[in-house]
């Protein structure tokens, strides 16, 4: 699904070169909910942005979704994340102006979906992220959590081949972040989404079926384990 | 194309419905107010020509003049030719009228002046200053050593409340005498004093035809046949039906008469019209670009975020300018209403101008003209600050 070698970033701070990665590779199969973890400013935020074209790397080969995606034009690529990635941002990042509702087919109707195609399809993902009954609430009106889940079914209704995650439980106290995970957890594990999350809480290793380690923009290891929506690890809400 | 329309539209509505109310109102005030500027000031000059074009007609000219033939000094048989343009289908009267140059002189004070001899039941027919006497009355086609004349020319004692020269204030039974430039000097006792408003009438004195042809001894000669016809408007078809008919002399149009000094009038205010147009546009100009540049500013990561999810920055610059062109035609809407209070008000109470009172005249091609040019600069005006704004890398404007 994704194939990065020796991806590199390298950000130019007037006279100072700032490498956020220094080569990294790794590939990523269907269906997994993979773990980039590392302390702050290990370079996470930075390879995610690359993994979900938002940025491009000063070096390296990336393949998504069979897709040379290195290779597209600004529209090609602006194409390729409305149709085939979805991505949380750790501020939720919701359009103010919109209603969760709207902010969910918002990239549904950008897509050309009927309207009648994309309320169905909206509600559908609202109800499965248990915000049935806050559909017409506006961003001012719903907590983070609710947010954060809002933001979630948005980045889920194009159906995504990937789904990226960076710190979505960042600003949410932990009950709320297990909700979070454990959402994420079901939606690997009951619709088999391929997941990418960033995260440096320790507690949240336990989620993530392989985790990729970062360190000062390396990968550090990587370790297949078991994990919450596998079943071998207790502690998920249970659907 | 129609598919991002669809979006640029979705964005743009829900951003005017639940976006801030206070600058949308104030926005759409302002483009009323230029809309009204746009077209209020065209609308007094479209009346001035109006005034000025109806009394050309009703005192100056008629619809036609017939002039001496090149070469000649004057028609020499004024009579045959009347009664044969008379004749002529659609022409309601002809007015001969003999001109002679002299000095007009009343308790010491003199003035050079045309003096026009009228057939009065003729001239009756074919202008309308009979009917603007504000004091005595108007000639008689019998009348011999009497005048009628303007305003401006009676004047006041008072030379302060006069806009031209004057004969300082002549009063209906007061004589004027008039020094003929063949040296014949009349007494006339002034019958009456018109006013018509009309600045080269207002100025002249008349006396009657055959008064005139005593002066100088021609008879049955005119300086011009001024011709009534019985539409308004067909001058040149007039004309060339005038000559069709025979008629040898030059025939001009009250339009051709006229054309110098309406020429002026309409140059002059069409350099202050476009100078008011110019500033109007630059307001525009400058309120949307303002608006939108701090609209977008402060949505750079809103905008961040839509390009994040795989909205085309261009969809993004569309929902903009949709939004500035809705903004537009409110607007556009809300000054025509603003503008027929204004039309309606100056109708019940028109502006006094120096030649008569001045009715609004709002003309259509030019309430389509200002429409379409606050269209095309607010546009323009929302598009740049946008673009600008949408162009940017998708992790800066995130960032804020
Ligand atoms: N836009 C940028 N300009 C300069 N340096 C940056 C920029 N973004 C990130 N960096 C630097 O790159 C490194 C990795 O940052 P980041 O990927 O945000 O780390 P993480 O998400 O793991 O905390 C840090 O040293 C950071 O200061
Ligand atoms: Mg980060």
């Amino acid at each position: 699904m994704i194939t990065a070698e020796g991806l590199t970033r390298i950000y130019h701070m007037g006279a100072v070169d700032v490498r956020a990665l220094g080569g990294v590779s790794f590939a990523i199969e269907r269906g997994e909910f993979v773990g980039i973890m590392g302390s702050s400013g290990s370079g996470k935020s930075t390879l995610l942005h690359i993994l979900g074209l938002l940025d491009q790397p000063t070096a390296g080969r990336l393949e998504v979704d069979g897709v040379n995606v290195l290779g597209l034009s600004d529209r090609e690529r602006t194409r390729f994340r409305l149709e085939r990635l979805g991505y949380v941002f750790q501020d939720y990042a919701l359009i103010s102006e919109l209603t969760a509702l709207e902010n969910i087919y918002l990239s549904s109707l950008v897509r050309g979906a009927s309207r009648d195609e994309y309320l169905r399809t909206a509600r559908e993902i609202l109800d499965e992220v248990g915000l049935g009954d806050r559909a017409d609430h506006q961003q001012y009106e719903l907590s983070g959590g609710e947010q954060q889940r809002v933001a979630i079914a948005r980045a889920l209704v194009n159906r995504p081949a990937i789904v990226f995650a960076d710190e979505p439980c960042a600003n949410l106290d932990s009950a709320t972040s297990k909700t979070i995970l454990d959402l994420f957890a079901r939606l690997n594990r009951e619709l088999g989404q391929t997941i990418v999350m960033v995260s440096h809480e320790d507690w949240h290793r336990r989620y993530f079926c392989r985790v990729i380690n970062l360190k000062d923009g390396l990968v550090e290891g990587t370790e297949e384990q078991a994990c919450v929506s596998h079943g071998d690890v207790p502690g998920g809400t249970k659907s | 194309m129609f598919e991002g329309l669809r979006v640029s539209a979705f964005l743009a509505g829900k951003a005017l419905q639940r976006g801030n109310k206070g600058t949308l109102v104030l926005t759409v005030m302002i483009i009323a107010l230029v809309f009204v500027n746009l077209v209020f000031l065209p609308s007094i000059v479209a009346g001035v020509v109006v005034l000025f074009n109806q009394q050309s007609v009703n005192y100056n000219y008629g619809n036609l003049i017939v002039e001496p033939r090149e070469n000649e000094q004057a028609i020499t048989d004024a009579g045959v030719l009347t009664r044969r343009i008379e004749r002529i289908p659609g022409v309601l009267a002809v007015s001969p009228r003999l001109t002679a140059g002299g000095t007009v002189t009343f308790q010491g004070t003199s003035l050079a002046r045309s003096v026009i001899g009228i057939v009065p039941s003729e001239e009756r027919r074919v202008t309308l200053t009979a009917t603007r006497m504000i004091e005595g009355e108007y000639l008689s086609d019998g009348d011999t050593g009497a005048t009628v004349i303007g305003k401006t020319i009676a004047g006041n004692e008072d030379p302060r409340l006069d806009t031209q020269d004057s004969l300082g204030g002549v009063r209906v039974g007061d004589s004027i005498t008039v020094t003929y430039t063949n040296g014949v000097v009349r007494r006339y006792l002034v019958k009456g004093i018109f006013q018509t408003d009309s600045f080269s009438t207002d100025a002249s004195v008349f006396v009657t035809r055959s008064e005139l042809e005593q002066v100088t001894g021609r008879s049955d000669w005119a300086s011009q046949l001024l011709v009534r016809t019985r539409t308004d408007g067909d001058e040149e078809a007039f004309r060339l039906r005038l000559y069709s008919y025979g008629v040898q002399e030059t025939v001009k149009t009250w339009q051709e008469k006229s054309r110098g000094i309406i020429g002026d009038v309409t140059n002059s205010f069409a350099i202050i019209n476009l100078i008011s147009t110019v500033v109007s546009l630059v307001i525009a100009v400058v309120v949307i670009f303002i608006v939108v540049f701090i609209n977008t500013v402060n949505r750079r990561r809103q905008i961040g975020i839509l390009k994040a999810i795989g909205i085309e920055p261009r969809l993004i610059v569309h929902s903009y300018v949709l939004q500035v062109l809705v903004i537009c035609a409110v607007g556009a809407v809300a000054g025509l209403l603003l503008l027929s209070g204004v039309v309606q008000y100056l109708t019940l109470y028109p502006l006094r101008f120096p030649g008569g009172p001045v009715l609004p005249v709002v003309e259509l091609l030019q309430v389509v003209q200002s429409v379409a040019s606050l269209f095309v600069v607010s546009a323009i005006a929302g598009y740049v600050p946008a673009w600008k704004v949408a162009g940017e890398e998708i992790l800066e404007a995130i960032r804020g």
